[in-house]
């Protein structure tokens, strides 16, 4: 059942704040996340030739969750929370996922059962519904891929998460050609009904297994344009279009919880100070703390509401301080301690505003998801929570909006090039129509044409 | 919700990007270097811009007053792709521009061919692949097509590439480099193989790895890996194959920066 959010869970964007969530979630040995303060999330790919053998992954998997236990015990931190992110071979051999989950699970317990440590364990399966060729959202792919959230549940994973790739093809294909049709199109619309599907059925496996359905992210596209944008030097992409995308993808990504997932919502998602004002669900967040997986201009402002603080991914390897999992984990830890002192001393609001302005002016993407402005961004979407398209097209034109504020009080400087772009995808969006079935016929007929490996089936169209 | 004065920002962050923009615009840059020749020049600039169909009619236009159509490839649609290049290069422009001009490009090159019966000569073939078990191709997909920008024939095998489907297009193109993309930790490890079954059968040819996860330090572990930090690397990779040889050691002494 999908029930459309039209109003926002927070009176003003003054009352949201880290640690803070309206809707805490229980989950694993212990744990409430948004329930009065942060928790670590520590997440980790492994070495690369550990995906020789089902043998040897569960062996590198135990090896971090050791690894990571034992560090957060010690150095005193009172809970935390292990992310693992699937490799394509356990999600497409279920079994495999399953038998990570439960030795993970396994340590986990006993840690929490001799320390009193308060844990629990996420599980991201692998979008695996593709081919070579072409996204195969459904069929045989999406009965493995259900049944890769079923077997990790049952066996011990307490949260389920994905990062899915519907409209990723539409995307991949308008984003590298300025397309602002194309790019609401891909994760607005394609995006979205996508999202509604794969997140009624993980709620319902959720529900049967005791887990939580905690939530999506839409790095496919999204991040795929913020990893595009770059740095302040690079000639990618406009950093003004990629906020435009990020805009977007709030109204894709709040499908997730709109279609049964409860929060917390996963750490890429930098749309999520958006989704937390519209849904009052936990989130996860990462910033400066997953400069080991990626750089961005957001460090700071994406710690200001998070429930989670996350460190992206970190390969398994041994550093001068121990394992890189003991490294970030125990880096995330004293972030989480700092933003819990502030909690207990009545200093949050102080420090989430310290976090937020440290980056605010350094780039349009984190003027916008500073949370006063993400909040403007909710209101956009909320307004026409109903209509998908919509709501998608009104939240990029409000970030268009935010970032000419911005620009006007003399506080947001940018170049000529992303000012014209901005005008550009701002000017797109305002001469696209209203009406989502007339959207829907012409971008359909648009992109069948331009898009090889669009097929229309994969969305039931 | 507390703020900055606008006159203690810059004590925070400085925007470099802003402090160093160029004062030419893109229109005015590229302006300058277009070719003069009164038929190529509209070629060029449509290029530029562009616009698939002004391309053609330029091409037309160019062939109707006796060029060859195997000629503008080189003296037409190559020159507009060119100075779409520099202006990336030069930081002037943006990769979406690239993009659209690389498609217009394609798409001219594709009207020569179908109005003449030679055959162009080519610069030299690249192959072009994602990782077995890896279906993140949007880098692999630029790559391909800065690639075609500057003049290369790409063989593009795709996402998902068996190892052995590899090795077979690599015997059978006999390009001057292969690429090869990945996102993940657990999926590159197939370079390694594709690495020794080339090395195997004999087959000494660069290997030009790059993508989310992919780092020098692994890129160096096997004989043929020259690590590509940009999508753009890979031009450079190929440009400087052509002009001083497939030496593996030499390529990782000029991209190798870390």
């Amino acid at each position: 059942m999908v029930k459309k959010y039209t109003s926002m869970a927070y009176a003003k964007a003054d009352d949201m704040l880290f640690g803070n969530a309206k809707f805490p979630v229980k989950a694993g040995l212990g744990l409430e996340i948004g329930a009065g303060f942060t928790t670590p999330e520590i997440n980790y790919a492994p070495r690369p030739q550990a995906g020789k053998s089902k043998d040897k992954l569960i062996k590198e998997y135990e090896r971090i969750t050791t690894d990571v236990m034992a560090r957060m015990v010690q150095i005193g931190a009172p809970s935390i929370v292990l992310e693992t992110e699937h490799v394509e071979q356990m999600s497409n051999n279920p079994e495999w996922g399953g038998a990570v989950a439960h030795a993970q699970k396994t340590i986990m317990e006993e840690y929490h059962d001799e320390y009193g440590i308060k844990c629990a364990l996420r599980h991201t399966i692998g979008d695996i519904r593709e081919d070579r060729d072409y996204l195969q959202l459904r069929g045989d792919k999406y009965s493995v891929f259900l049944e890769a959230f079923e077997e990790c549940a049952k066996s011990g994973a307490d949260m389920l998460s994905v990062e899915s790739m519907g409209g990723k093809e539409v995307f991949d294909y308008s984003i590298l050609r300025n397309d602002t049709a194309g790019i609401l199109f891909g994760i607005g619309v394609l995006g979205s009904m996508d999202m509604e599907m794969i997140w009624t059925d993980i709620a319902k496996i959720a529900k049967k297994t005791g887990t939580v359905a905690a939530g999506d992210t839409d790095c496919a596209q999204a991040n795929t344009a913020m990893f595009i944008a770059g740095g302040l030097l690079d000639k990618n992409l406009a950093h003004t279009t990629a906020i435009v995308a990020r805009a977007i993808s709030a109204g894709r990504t709040l499908c997730g919880f709109e279609s049964g997932a409860t929060g917390p919502g996963k750490d890429c998602g930098y749309e999520n100070t958006i989704i937390k004002s519209i849904s009052g669900v936990p989130i996860a967040q990462e910033g400066k703390s997953s400069t080991c997986a990626h750089s961005d201009l957001m460090g700071n402002v994406t710690m200001q509401c998070c429930d989670l603080w996350s460190n992206e991914s970190v390969e398994y390897h041994g550093e001068f301080g121990g394992t890189t999992v003991q490294c970030w984990s125990e880096s995330l830890a004293y972030d989480c301690a700092m933003m819990n002192t502030s909690l207990k001393l009545g200093k949050g609001k102080d420090l989430r505003d310290i976090l937020a302005l440290s980056d605010k002016y350094r780039d349009p993407q984190g003027y916008v998801v500073s949370y006063e402005n993400a909040y403007k961004v909710g209101q956009a979407i909320a307004k026409d929570g109903n209509n998908n398209y919509l709501r998608a097209k009104n939240a990029a034109i409000e970030s268009c909006n935010i970032v000419e504020e911005g620009i006007n009080s003399g506080k947001l400087r940018l170049t000529r090039f992303e000012t014209n772009a901005l005008a550009k995808v701002k000017a797109d969006l305002v001469a696209l129509t209203d009406d989502a079935d007339k959207f829907m016929s012409e971008s359909l007929t648009k992109y069948k044409q331009e898009v090889a490996v669009f097929r229309p089936e994969n969305y039931g169209l | 919700m507390l703020d900055l004065k606008l006159e203690d920002i810059d004590g925070i962050l400085v925007r470099y990007n802003v402090a160093l923009e160029k004062e030419m615009t893109p229109d005015e840059a590229a302006e300058e270097l277009y070719p003069k020749d009164e038929l190529i020049y509209p070629i060029a600039k449509s290029i530029y811009e562009g616009e698939e169909d002004d391309v053609v009619d330029g091409l037309k236009a160019a062939i109707a007053a006796g060029k060859k159509p195997i000629d503008l490839i080189n003296d037409a649609l190559m020159v507009g792709m060119g100075v779409v290049s520099k202006l990336y290069d030069d930081g002037i422009i943006f990769l979406p521009n690239v993009m659209m001009s690389a498609d217009a490009m394609l798409n001219g090159i594709e009207f020569c061919k179908s109005q003449t019966t030679e055959v162009p000569e080519p610069k030299g073939t690249v192959v072009c692949h994602v990782a077995e078990g890896d279906v993140h191709d949007i880098g692999k997909n630029i790559v391909a097509a800065l690639l075609r920008a500057a003049g290369y024939d790409v063989t593009d095998l795709g996402r998902d590439v068996p190892v052995d489907e590899v090795i077979e297009a690599v015997v059978k193109e006999k390009p001057i480099m292969l690429t090869g993309t990945a996102l993940m930790t657990t999926t590159m490890y197939a370079f390694k193989e594709i690495n020794d079954k080339l090395l195997e059968k004999g087959l000494k040819l660069p290997f030009a790895c790059g993508g989310g996860a992919v780092n020098q330090d692994f890129v160096a572990q096997y004989d043929l890996g020259v690590y590509g930090e940009e999508a753009s690397d890979a031009v450079k990779i190929a440009d400087a194959i052509l002009a001083s040889g497939n030496d593996i050691e030499k390529l990782r002494a000029e991209f190798h920066k870390h």
